[in-house]
């Protein structure tokens, strides 16, 4: 009989005899039975509890008493190798397969969200394809890439966003969420330095599941959802509409003047033959835009093995139907891992996988193709012309997006395949080399159509297609050498890498089409633009870490990455990254070691240097390119050049202590840290009169610091329930340290220096004036003494800008909590962030007293109207400036609390489900983003702009951004 | 390994291997031309703001873009980006323009070298003169003009290190330079070039600045040059002018615009229905009323000169990969008219023969006698919403309904982005 810790019987514990293929299963009651040898040694595992090996001898008998793999014994990936958790003295935020499963979002990084300390993950707005932002311990660059470098199984993978429009697309979105068995996120410098160059914005580490030798077991997980989205607002419904339009034209140009409102006037123009008089039109153009989404997930896997081989396989569908009109994503996938032991000393394996992602999409928040645009329509402008069909473009304010919906297309085919292979030859069990070779390649084929009644209508009609080919190869080969003597032990890693990446472009776009009906760009009449290019760039490195500890309590590592990159001029071209860390674990001391409270302390201390080179491929070059002036080639200046360009280099510092109370019932890590920045490779803008806009230059410094804490308690443990939670909070402080040549500034955001990198720069709203309506702004010119003159002015001219908030909240928390009762799990996660602002770039149109004919936010309502009113919207004045241009009025924090992510699942009980030959089976409930509180007005304060999706400077910037959806699934988990 | 990370660019030439051979750079130049083409420039938005600004109500802005928007209503804003894009596109042309004159010696043969160098000079002063007329208060004749104009950058910038931080010059420095550049031009640019500027390109540029400076001597003899010598004739009709592929007989300069450049013909985009080119829905521009008042003959051709599309439409721009005429002669002759009225000389011509011909080409009714009144009333006939309207205000004092011709909204913002990248760029009074 097989038992657990609390002496239970455990069922389905894999029992193989080693070097062999002959293998059993514990049966429910936790017996089983095997034919053996006596000199046979049987293998004992099962998931979560540690492996056994138990040589047979003369017994016919052999009972094993199982114990759990206790959380510090837990074993974390770091790059070219792994390490006991236990031992480790970097802050890597760990997450495995039970975080994320059965969380029902088609991109891993957004069920990663709330559950990790200082990493703050954001998915810019509703739509499905849409970037999502990852951003470790806060933004450490200004104009390079923001993104942490993802590596997996090894290979770094392709994370170029390669939307043709301005709104980006997240990369990732081809991998399957299920595959994954656990992500690492190397936070710290020490950890993150063995990938050197580009460690600085933290490295994701994902590894996908493999098979475990015993019974061959089979997962099959299904679920079907619904969505909407997690918020709307409000809009004039036609009578408003009508009287506040009608009182706005009366402020501008008299009440005797009727062009709104006398027959065949601007209002019957809008209504477009219907009578807004008696009503007859009411378009509530939310409805239209913002629908209900739905989610289906079905994936399979199969896996299992002997002694010497171990495979995974699995399948997966995604669809989503996305909650705003006209987006949706469907994706096929496929995953095929081995392993096998050619001998005691050779091993090799591959891992591969192949997806193929169908995506249709919408324009970006900036086009007026893109659904929630609709919302700037009149009220009074039908939806559609009377046959009730044909999308109305007649009539509406501005052009209809359900046109492009009608009349046109816009899809994306991706397909990817990730291909790692790998040898490892063991010389002696001490040292070890492997061999690693990946493959990544992603094609993207994007074709749109825009027909005879859409914004192409001059040219009768429109297509275009773009294709990419990216491919990436990675090479990896280092020696590990790992050494026990009496007191201590030695770990040695090195080796090289060699990694390549080249993109192949090609576009072509065509007019005048004959029908509708022919929409690929061989219909054209004319060819109007095709072009096709190629680019690469590659690293080459060589790197090394020493990871040694004396009498199992003093921890002590030590790396070096040196790297290349074609990316960097010339004299530039190389860079060093040394990294640190040391680490004492205390709870071994003798004054610890018999303690009943504390049961493990570690102290860390870590310092590393890592680099940023996510930058243009050449971007220290001085370049020109080919053009056309009348259809005669002509060469145009595109960059300047600057060979000093560098590597950007961050220094690291964190100290943190691991705890452990109560036989690790509460367990936890405290971190600081502070992170430095200098060189900053920054887009400086220059003096248009140079005929330039901005160069790359290396200039200025930054520092991030933060406080992290994570605290995870097991609250009950009986053997009918259990409950555990975990909790982590993080505090950043951004501040830009030195800017040599002055403030940067982006429209509403700035870079100056003592300020947190993208600050908002705006005018300070005073509010109303109560005597005649005008909108107020604070002058905020400086006083003599420093201080601002808070003087109130309706000449905006007369007002400076002045800092005023920032896009980075300065405080996030998750909070998840696992429970189970008899058969019953629940889970659930709250996330919450503090600190942040969002400038609404659309307000001006949305809600401004009906500056514009847009339909208004019915706050607008409350508009000044008689002298005397005391009101924060100013006098209606239609196609007159009060009150519109860019101030702190669009300003908003954007604090919130969100119920993340929560599951309900029922377990049919085993002794019923066997009958049927099913291990297990689970019913579940899932939901995403249920609850969301907040103050923010807007459509959620997670919703921002598309088109700046990749600007790293204009961040917290709303303009018609999508809000996400609120999510609701029911899905089945079998195991056979 | 090492040399797996030299990568050369496979796009791109580098900035070496461009200066260093005259037929790379003459393909700079060739791109200086279509930077001026494009919509931030002669492709539409100066002329857009000139139209908009000076509007009194012959038009009407239906458009969904807030920077026209500021336009029409005179409230613009220094982040304004149709401004924006003005002035940095302005700089780009003049920097290619100095690239060329900084690095000329490449040239072996001199002809091409003069050439080259003259056009370039055409094409610095052509934007120095658009910017100067946005961007300052108004030129008067006969004082020093103090006033800022924009600041005169003559070194081509290849290198970060030659980067600086300019101030604006005086708007007399700032004439004094492109009159220099122009008559450079006109010395040395041959009579005929292609669809490029010519000798008489420069002399009508040059009759155009002198006439916005009040210079009616020199201005009168700059159109008359153009009318004697140029060989260009006015076409048979006035539709003929306008939608064209090829250049027309009367175009002294036009913007070249093929079907390679859809959207960079802003003045089709917002002057043309949606069937046309232009924006969805109506003309984001359209033509009001009050505006055909001023035509005094229905035959005239240039009454009938408009189309419905929802609201009026100009048929100027009703061709979205027509050329875009630059200076046609039509204004040479209005300009010779003028001069000649006020100077009470008849060099050519008198004032109104000239005006009688430009009525006969559109089958306009002919005058006896002209007075200043009716030669520009006759101007404004003829070159309605091809960018004169806001630089003819200024010229002739003529205010804008209540806001004087000179008061500081009808005097663009040095954009925002420029003032904050170039602390030493003094903002324009009223921003």
């Amino acid at each position: 009989t097989i038992i657990d810790e609390q002496g239970m019987p455990l069922p389905g514990v894999s029992i193989i005899i080693e070097n062999t293929q002959t293998g059993t299963e514990t049966d429910f009651d936790g017996n089983y039975s095997i034919k053996a040898k006596p000199e046979n040694v049987l293998i004992f595992s099962f998931l979560g509890l540690k492996t056994v090996k138990q040589t047979v001898g003369k017994k016919t008998t052999i009972n094993v008493s199982m114990i759990s793999d206790n959380q510090l014994e837990e074993v974390v990936i770091v790059g070219f190798g792994k390490q006991s958790k236990r031992t480790v003295t970097d802050n890597i935020a760990s997450l495995t397969s039970k975080d994320l499963n059965n969380i029902p979002i088609s991109n891993l990084q957004g069920a990663l969200t709330g559950k990790a300390a200082g990493v703050q993950i954001q998915q810019i707005n509703g739509k499905v394809e849409g970037g999502v932002k990852m951003r470790i311990r806060g933004v450490s660059t200004i104009s390079s890439s923001q993104e942490p470098l993802y590596v997996i199984d090894g290979m770094p993978l392709i994370n170029d966003d390669e939307s043709v429009s301005d709104a980006p697309m997240n990369p990732l979105i081809s991998l399957n969420p299920n595959d994954i068995e656990s992500i690492q996120i190397l936070k710290d410098a020490s950890s993150a330095a063995i990938y050197g160059a580009r460690g600085t914005n933290g490295v994701v580490l994902i590894t996908t599941k493999q098979g475990k030798s015993g019974k061959t077991k089979i997962s099959v997980n299904s679920s079907y959802g619904w969505s909407e989205a997690t918020n709307t607002v409000k809009f004039l419904n036609a009578e408003q509409y009508i009287e506040l339009f009608t009182e706005a034209s009366a402020n501008s140009y008299g009440a005797d003047d009727l062009w709104l409102t006398e027959p065949g006037g601007y209002f019957d123009d809008m209504a477009n033959g219907l009578d807004w008089r008696t009503g007859e039109v009411d378009t509530d153009w939310t409805d239209y835009a913002l629908v209900n989404g739905s989610v289906q997930d079905h994936s399979f896997s199969i896996s299992g093995g002997d002694e010497k081989t171990v495979f995974y396989v699995s399948g997966a569908y995604n669809n989503t139907e996305g909650i705003v009109r006209g987006n949706s994503l469907e994706r096929y996938s496929y995953r095929g891992n081995l392993d096998h032991k050619v001998s005691d000393k050779f091993r090799i394996g591959l891992n591969s996988s192949l997806s193929k992602t169908q995506i249709s999409r919408i324009g970006t928040d900036n086009s007026f193709s893109t659904p929630l645009q609709a919302i700037a329509q009149s009220p009074l402008n039908p939806a559609y012309l009377d046959d009730g069909v044909t999308p109305n473009n007649e009539s509406t304010i501005y052009y209809n997006f359900l046109m492009q919906e009608y009349n046109g297309s816009w899809d994306v085919n991706i397909t990817r395949a990730i291909m790692n292979t790998f040898a490892q030859y063991d010389f002696t069990p001490d040292l070890s080399f492997r061999t690693e070779i990946g493959y990544d390649s992603n094609n993207q084929l994007d074709e749109y159509f825009a027909g005879s009644l859409t914004e192409s209508a001059s040219t009768n009609g429109y297509a275009d297609a773009t294709s990419i080919q990216s491919d990436k190869y990675n090479i990896n080969n280092y020696f590990t050498y790992q050494k026990s003597f009496n007191t201590s032990n030695l770990e040695v890693v090195a080796g090289m890498s060699f990694e390549e990446s080249s993109r192949k472009r090609q576009y072509v776009a065509g007019t005048g089409f004959p029908s509708d009906e022919l929409q690929t760009v061989e219909s054209a009449s004319e060819i109007t633009a095709g072009s096709s290019s190629r680019t690469k760039y590659n690293f080459l490195s060589y790197f090394s870490r020493a990871t040694f500890s004396l009498y199992d309590k003093y921890l002590l590592k030590g790396s070096i990455r040196y790297d290349g990159s074609s990316r960097f001029g010339a004299d530039n071209r190389y860079g060093i990254f040394p990294a640190a860390s040391v680490g004492w674990i205390l709870s071994e001391e003798d004054f610890l070691k018999n303690s009943n409270t504390v049961s493990s302390l570690k102290l860390r201390g870590s310092y590393g240097i890592t680099g940023n080179a996510g930058i243009g491929n050449f971007a220290s070059l001085g370049l020109y390119s080919g053009n056309a002036y009348n259809k005669t080639s002509s060469l145009s200046p595109s960059q300047l050049a600057n060979s000093d360009l560098k590597w950007e280099r961050t220094t690291q510092v964190d100290v943190g202590i691991d705890f452990g109370f109560l036989n690790n019932k509460i367990t936890g890590e405290v971190d600081y840290y502070v992170k430095t920045t200098n060189d900053l490779l920054l887009n400086e803008p220059v003096p248009g009169t140079s005929g330039w806009s901005s160069i790359t230059r290396n200039v200025g410094s930054m520092q991030n610091s933060g406080f992290e804490f994570v605290l995870n308690t097991t609250n009950v443990t009986t053997s009918n329930f259990t409950w555990n939670s975990s909790l982590n909070l993080s505090t950043l402080k951004n501040e830009v340290t030195k800017l040599p040549n002055g403030d940067i500034v982006a429209e509403r955001n700035l870079v100056r220096e003592g300020e947190t990198i993208s600050s908002f720069y705006l005018v300070e709203y005073a509010g109303v004036d109560p005597d005649n309506g005008d909108a107020l702004f604070y002058t905020n010119t400086t006083n003599a003494d420093g201080t601002l003159d808070k003087t109130k002015t309706n000449v905006y001219s007369d007002a400076e800008r002045i800092v005023t908030g920032n896009p980075y909240p300065t405080l996030m928390a998750g909070f998840t909590n696992n429970l189970s009762y008899r058969n019953f799990d629940f889970s659930f996660t709250f996330q919450g962030e503090w600190g942040a602002s969002i400038y609404n770039e659309g307000g001006k149109f949305q809600s401004g007293n009906a500056r514009y004919e847009d339909n208004q936010t019915v706050d607008q309502m409350n508009r000044w109207q008689n002298p005397g009113d005391i009101t924060d919207v100013p006098q209606a004045r239609m196609y007159s400036t009060n009150g519109q241009q860019a101030s702190t009025r669009y300003l908003e924090k954007s604090d919130f609390i969100r119920l993340r992510n929560l599951s309900l699942g029922y377990t049919i009980p085993r002794n019923v489900t066997q009958k049927f030959s099913v291990d297990r089976l689970r019913i579940y409930f899932t939901g995403v983003n249920l609850l969301t509180f907040t103050d923010y007005t807007g459509y959620d304060p997670e919703s921002t702009y598309d088109n700046y999706g990749n600007s790293s400077i204009q961040k917290g910037i709303a303009f018609y951004s999508a809000p996400p959806a609120k999510t609701f699934t029911l899905g089945l988990n079998i195991d056979l | 390994c090492n040399d797996n990370l030299n990568i050369e660019p496979e796009q791109y030439l580098s900035t070496e291997v461009v200066i260093s051979n005259s037929e790379n750079l003459s393909k700079v130049l060739n791109n200086a031309y279509n930077d001026a083409r494009s919509s931030s420039s002669y492709g539409g938005s100066i002329a857009i703001a000139s139209e908009l600004i000076a509007d009194d109500g012959d038009l009407w802005w239906n458009g969904t873009y807030v920077d026209p928007g500021e336009f029409i209503e005179k409230a613009m804003l220094s982040d304004n980006g149709f401004v924006e894009s003005i002035w940095m596109n302005g700089y780009d042309i003049i920097n290619q323009a100095n690239i060329i004159l900084g690095n000329s010696s490449v040239y072996a043969d001199e002809d091409e070298k003069q050439t080259a160098e003259a056009e370039a000079k055409f094409l610095r002063a052509m934007v120095y003169f658009d910017l100067a007329r946005l961007f300052s208060k108004p030129y008067t004749n006969g004082i020093q003009n103090t006033q800022l104009g924009v600041p005169l950058v003559f070194t081509a910038v290849l290198d970060p290190k030659n980067i600086d931080y300019p101030t604006r010059n005086t708007l007399e420095e700032v004439y004094t330079q492109v009159i220099a550049d122009l008559t450079d031009a006109y010395d040395l640019l041959p009579s005929s070039n292609g669809v490029y500027a010519t000798k008489y390109s420069a002399a009508a540029l040059l009759a155009r600045v002198y006439l916005q400076m009040g210079d009616y001597t020199n201005a009168r003899d700059m159109a008359n040059e153009v009318i004697t010598n140029s060989g260009a004739s006015l076409t048979n009709s006035f539709s003929g002018a306008f939608n064209n592929d090829e250049n027309s007989e009367e175009d002294l300069l036009a913007w070249q615009v093929t079907s390679q450049d859809a959207s960079s013909n802003y003045l089709n985009l917002f002057f043309a229905g949606s069937d046309f080119g232009g924006r969805s829905g109506n003309p984001d521009i359209d033509v009001e009323d009050q505006h055909y008042e001023i035509y005094d003959d229905s035959n005239d051709q240039r009454a009938n000169f408009f189309y419905e599309a929802k609201y009026w439409c100009t048929t100027k721009w009703q061709y979205q990969f027509g050329n875009i005429p630059f200076i046609r002669l039509a204004e040479m002759y209005l300009i010779r008219a003028e001069s000649n009225f006020r100077l009470t000389t008849t060099v050519g011509d008198t004032p109104v023969n000239d005006i009688n011909i430009l009525r006969n080409r559109s089958t306009a009714s002919t005058f006896n006698s002209v007075d200043l009144d009716i030669i520009l009333m006759e101007r404004k006939r003829e070159l309605s919403f091809e960018g004169f309207a806001l630089f003819d205000a200024k010229r002739l004092g003529n205010n804008i309904g209540t806001i004087s011709y000179d008061a500081n909204q009808l005097v663009l913002p040095i954009p925002l982005r420029e003032t904050d990248a170039n602390t030493n760029l003094e903002q324009n009074p009223g921003y």
